[in-house]
């Protein structure tokens, strides 16, 4: 009985928190049209409802879709890439002191170097259709590797120990021991690793300019000075990324359910 | 025949000796109720026969390829997990009948010592529910070594009732090493050997 509760009052604060939401968004979009009125100049600040409108002419366009899948599959790509190496990398460093003190300086660099560096180096490197596989990759491994690092060397030592007595195998300690004290760090990091990449990808696509991306429309749309295409296609942008991140944690959220209840 | 010896075994932790030259055998397929003051090493002894310490001296003989189980004095339970996930640990991976005829007797376990049988994680177990699945973890694996370190600590009469009612037959057969703080633990252990941790030595009584 307390779970339902529980649950029902958690269902009424959900509304009560989207309800807040939406006022604080129509607050902003309020403040974004009045300021749109007060400067009336299109070229500087284009008004939501234009930009919905450019939005939805965009949609409605074969162009709008391909470019949004090819930047989302290149940038798919550097990131899944780049969680698998991170864990792996991790893994082996947890075990290997060598391998640690080897990548902490590369990461360091990785995570200090700005993006607009790497894009021009990366340039110089491989065509620019993969620009953003690359800029996506070097963006997320040093978050990933480094959060996952740290949630194995925070795994506690008392469980471990419990593991060594039974001698539960290698393959169980990870399945079981490992894996639920390095996920919290894991979602942690791919949440922000994932925003991160994609940002960074559609950066990199915009001076990279390869062809058919969301990048290229967004320089198209500064070189034409065409204001409401920058604001149309930064607003697609966000939703991806809003979208991305929910996907993300609803199939994390799934894994750990699954995972959690079984008997 | 002995399952567990200690051969001269010298422990101490800094300036703090805890074991001086202990000597002990602990016959096989017996229970062995360790007891002694506060801080006189009956924990150490544990830790050592458990192969989580190296004596500083003497030797450990613990019979090759044996399998052990522990039950700590802290729970040590893996908290998102179900009880019979948790107590499974020790059994790697079962799969399919096997798995089907243990989740049964886990459940049955479960039960008998007064615990849900349901899927909600540990997390969410009261401590003394905790401590319950810790020992089933303990005697439901396949350990012909036990080892239990206070097993019974700030339990209720009742449930130490239908815990020991559950437990007892199931360490028949095997070397059981039991620390307690209370002498009335013994009764419950029906055929058990009493030993005494104190001033650094370690003695049967």
């Amino acid at each position: 009985m307390p779970r339902g509760v529980d649950k029902s009052r958690r269902e009424g604060g959900r509304l009560g928190t989207w309800g807040v939401r939406l006022l604080v968004l129509g607050f902003w979009l309020l403040m974004w049209q009045v300021a749109t009125w007060a400067i009336n100049a299109r070229i500087i600040l284009v008004g939501p409802l234009d930009v919905l409108a450019r939005l939805c002419a965009l949609v409605i366009t074969g162009e709008f879709w391909a470019s949004v899948g090819v930047s989302l599959a290149r940038i798919a790509v550097g990131f899944a890439l780049a969680v698998l190496s991170g864990v792996l990398l991790a893994a082996i460093a947890s075990r290997a002191r060598v391998v640690r003190e080897l990548l902490e300086p590369l990461m360091g660099v990785m995570k200090a170097v700005p993006v607009a560096s790497f894009v021009i180096l990366v340039l110089l490197w491989v065509s620019s259709s993969y620009l953003s596989v690359v800029i996506a990759f070097v963006m997320a491994l040093p978050i990933v590797y480094t959060n996952v690092l740290e949630g194995i060397r925070q795994t506690s030592p008392q469980l471990l120990e419990m593991c060594q007595v039974f001698g539960v195998g290698t393959l169980e300690r990870v399945r079981l021991v490992y894996a639920s004290q390095v996920l919290p760090y894991f979602r942690a990091a791919v949440s922000l690793a994932l925003a991160l990449s994609w940002k960074a990808g559609i950066a990199a696509e915009v001076i990279g300019l390869p062809d058919f991306t969301i990048g290229e429309h967004l320089y198209d749309a500064k070189v034409y000075l065409d204001t409401p295409d920058l604001f149309a296609w930064t607003v697609a942008i966000v939703i991806v990324s809003v979208a991305l991140d929910s996907l993300m944690n609803r199939a994390l959220d799934r894994v750990a359910v699954r995972w959690e209840a079984r008997p | 025949m002995s399952a567990v010896e200690l051969q001269g075994v010298e422990k101490s932790y800094g300036s703090l000796h805890v074991l001086r030259g202990a000597s002990a055998a602990f016959e096989e397929g017996r229970v062995h109720v360790v007891m002694g003051p506060s801080g006189a090493g009956k924990t150490t002894l544990l830790r050592l026969v458990a192969g989580l310490e190296a004596p500083d001296a003497g030797e450990v003989v613990v019979p090759e390829g044996a399998r052990l189980g522990m039950v700590f004095q802290e729970d040590r339970l893996l908290d998102n997990l179900t009880a019979t996930a948790n107590i499974r640990l020790p059994h790697g991976r079962l799969r399919g009948e096997e798995l089907e005829a243990f989740l049964a007797r886990e459940r049955t376990a479960l039960a008998s010592v007064g615990l849900p049988v349901d899927n909600r994680p540990v997390s969410e177990l009261s401590g003394g529910q905790r401590r319950r699945v810790a020992i089933l973890r303990c005697v439901l694996s396949e350990a012909s070594v036990l080892f239990f370190d206070e097993p019974l600590k700030g339990m209720d009469v009742a449930t130490v009732a239908r815990v020991m009612d559950y437990l007892v037959p199931l360490l028949a057969e095997r070397t059981v090493l039991w620390v307690t703080h209370d002498p009335k633990e013994k009764e419950l252990l029906p055929s058990s050997v009493l030993w005494d941790v104190r001033d650094g030595a370690v003695s049967r009584l």
